[in-house]
């Protein structure tokens, strides 16, 4: 909050026509909101970038009357989440680009641009991302509203014919080393990259269009598919947003399962990293290992929450059901157990493998400096060195009255983001353990919750730290029991993003490295 | 084929893995080439902008070939369909033929086995395995 107080210190006299406001943020999740006009947005954006503010996200609202862009910001060393709002004319909605300060608006504009018909004046290369070339209007208005001829040269992204003299390669969509169906354009010269262009959208699923449809309980599946590794995070972060929104109050011993089975699943979701990047590699054999691991994890789970992969466990003001204090508890217990065993195998088998380690030391080596222009967050930041991690910066559910701590890497390369993840595993033992010593015992769920939320007008941001980083989720209320407008913020996004800047001028192998580093899952990129 | 789409890859990478085993049935050889494949397993939600692409990668696969849709989006676009979606193929039995239909959301790695003893049955006519008794 010190920091909240400071800005608007220094804010008021800057700008003195901008309207700056302090917002209650139990309640909507964010400390202070400015409105912007165009003319004086790239001065407040300048303002922040002086005061080492990152980019969480940046989407549209569509007001029928107005849209409305939203920017969140925060800085890495304290929360301080900041809402900037520019209001456009929805009939010729123009706007400047803020891309030569904050490179990964560049992603977002585009996908603005794709979706709502914004422009961006200044934009590098304002085309199409996600969608496919027989779109004929712009899906997430409100209105139907077509897409323009000229707009729609832009929706092929990619021209090869331009460049006769460079040779192309698609990586994806269909390889098994992209984890899923992402495709991405590599400008070769020889073995080694020109440039690495991704293309996404091979998976885009409508999420945010169908929670416009859905009412908020219904809606309540389609968090688990978009990360389905780390399921119950993404569960965590939405119905804790709507709980927030409502004002449900959760039960201790809810909260106490949710980290418990939140940490579950982010150890089932490293594990299937560890086996498919070594795979990514060429080393097939910690892919069985680690499944075998993870078998034991989805089991536990399977057994409280009745699936194996897509969970729905997680209900407004609690949980769907009790776990069994003695099968649960036995069988975690006995897990713990197992699994730090087994990591002191995965260290001889893998971390001091000489072909592993010389293929990820020192490649793909990313800056702490470049955390503010990218927003990457999860392993990714805090391989660089910064103890960045929204249990501790923002604890929800039990994590403020568990004590643990943060694993960081040096010099944010490959391997340091397979051992912060390795230990992350470790830490995560540790936190289920404290969890279950101190689980108290009480109702798991919360009484008297309607069956049709109707929340009241306003907004909320919530974000939890998913097994990728920072994952928030932005809603949009106006008392109907469906959302007005629901926005992921997903971190695969935001960490692939760095990867045509490290791409560039790397051996071909070396980029397939780097790409399994980020441990990106596809539908989450894009919903 | 290695054929990867959403939720349903990872359970059938489970299928290929220790517990469960696909090779018991000799079915383990995944391919990342169609050339070399005869059977795909459409793995998750096929998209507007993804349909392309398979309706290549099978058009690629020597004859004989087999297709098997794994999970909800893959027959018919699952939890995914509500009115107005603008990216959505509704069932990938649009664009390819397909063969056996094994449901879920995602469809355990058993769902899957048993997918494939059926895909069996419908190429040989006979059997191999026992159905197995349900239990409840």
């Amino acid at each position: 909050m010190a920091l909240a107080t400071k800005i608007i210190e220094e804010f008021k006299p800057e700008f003195k026509s901008v309207d700056i406001a302090e917002v209650p943020y139990e309640k909507q999740g964010y400390h202070l909101a400015i409105e912007a006009r165009t003319g004086n947005l790239l001065n407040i954006i300048d303002f922040l970038d002086r005061r080492d503010f990152y980019i969480i996200d940046l989407f549209c609202v569509d007001y029928q009357e107005y849209l409305e862009l939203v920017y969140f910001f925060s800085t890495h060393r304290e929360l301080c989440r900041i809402k900037v709002t520019l209001k456009l004319d929805p009939e010729k909605p123009v706007a400047p680009t803020i891309s030569n300060v904050y490179t990964i608006a560049r992603w977002y504009e585009r996908e603005i641009h794709e979706f709502f018909g914004v422009y961006f004046e200044g934009h590098p290369n304002l085309t199409y991302l996600f969608l496919h070339e027989e779109i004929g209007h712009y899906p997430l208005r409100k209105k139907h509203v077509a897409v323009p001829d000229h707009d729609k040269k832009l929706l092929n992204s990619f021209k090869p014919h331009e460049e006769e003299n460079s040779f192309f390669i698609n990586l994806g969509p269909q390889h098994p080393s992209t984890h899923g169906v992402l495709r991405v354009v590599l400008k070769m010269d020889g073995e080694y990259l020109v440039s690495a262009e991704p293309v996404l959208g091979y998976l885009h699923r409508m999420h945010e269009k169908m929670a416009e449809n859905r009412s908020y309980m219904q809606f309540l599946p389609n968090p688990a598919r978009m990360d389905y590794p780390g399921a119950l995070l993404f569960n965590l972060a939405y119905v804790e947003a709507v709980e927030k929104l409502c004002g449900i109050e959760v039960p201790e011993r809810a909260k106490y399962i949710r980290t418990i089975t939140c940490e579950l699943n982010r150890i089932a979701s490293h594990l299937l990293w560890l086996g498919a990047f070594p795979a990514d590699l060429g080393a097939l054999t910690p892919f069985m290992y680690a499944f075998d691991d993870r078998e034991n994890i989805l089991d536990i789970l399977e057994d409280v929450t009745g699936s194996r992969l897509t969970y729905c466990y997680f209900r407004f003001g609690g949980l769907y059901n009790d776990i069994n204090e003695e099968t649960f508890i036995d069988a975690t217990k006995r897990f713990i157990e197992r699994m730090r065993e087994r990591l002191v195998m995965y260290d001889k088998l893998i971390t001091g493998n000489v072909i592993f380690i010389n293929r990820i030391k020192n490649i793909g080596i990313l800056e702490q400096g470049q955390a503010k222009k990218y927003g990457f967050s999860g392993p990714v930041i805090r391989s660089t060195g910064m103890p960045f991690d929204m249990r501790k910066v923002d604890p929800y559910a039990a994590y403020g009255s568990i004590d643990f701590e943060i694993p960081t890497g040096h010099i944010g390369d490959n391997m340091d983001r397979y051992l912060v993840r390795m230990k992350e595993i470790e830490v995560s033992l540790n936190i289920i353990e404290e969890g279950i010593k101190r689980l108290p015992s009480g109702p798991f769920k919360t009484e008297k919750v309607p069956k049709k939320l109707k929340p009241p007008k306003g907004d909320i941001y919530n974000a939890v730290e998913s097994t990728r980083g920072e994952t928030g989720v932005y809603i949009v209320s106006d008392e109907s029991d469906t959302p007005y407008r629901m926005r992921w913020r997903v971190p695969s996004y935001s960490n692939l993003m760095t990867f045509p800047h490290l791409a560039r001028g790397v051996l071909i192998a070396d980029a397939i490295a780097t790409l399994g580093s980020y441990d990106i899952v596809v539908p989450e990129i894009d919903r | 084929m290695t054929f990867g789409l959403a939720c349903c890859a990872i359970e059938m990478m489970c299928a290929s893995m220790a517990r469960f085993d696909i090779a018991r049935f000799g079915a383990e050889v995944f391919r990342p080439s169609p050339r070399q494949a005869d059977l795909m397993i459409v793995s998750g939600t096929v998209t507007k902008k993804m349909a392309p692409i398979l309706v290549t990668l099978y058009e690629q696969m020597p004859s004989p070939k087999w297709v098997i849709a794994m999970g909800n989006c893959a027959i018919s676009g699952g939890p995914f369909v509500f009115e107005g979606q603008y990216n959505l193929v509704e069932g990938v039995d649009l664009l390819v033929p397909v063969d056996v239909y094994v449901p879920g959301c995602p469809p355990r790695p058993e769902g899957l086995l048993e997918g494939l003893m059926k895909l069996e049955e419908k190429i040989t006519g006979t059997r191999r395995f026992p159905v197995p008794e349900p239990k409840w």
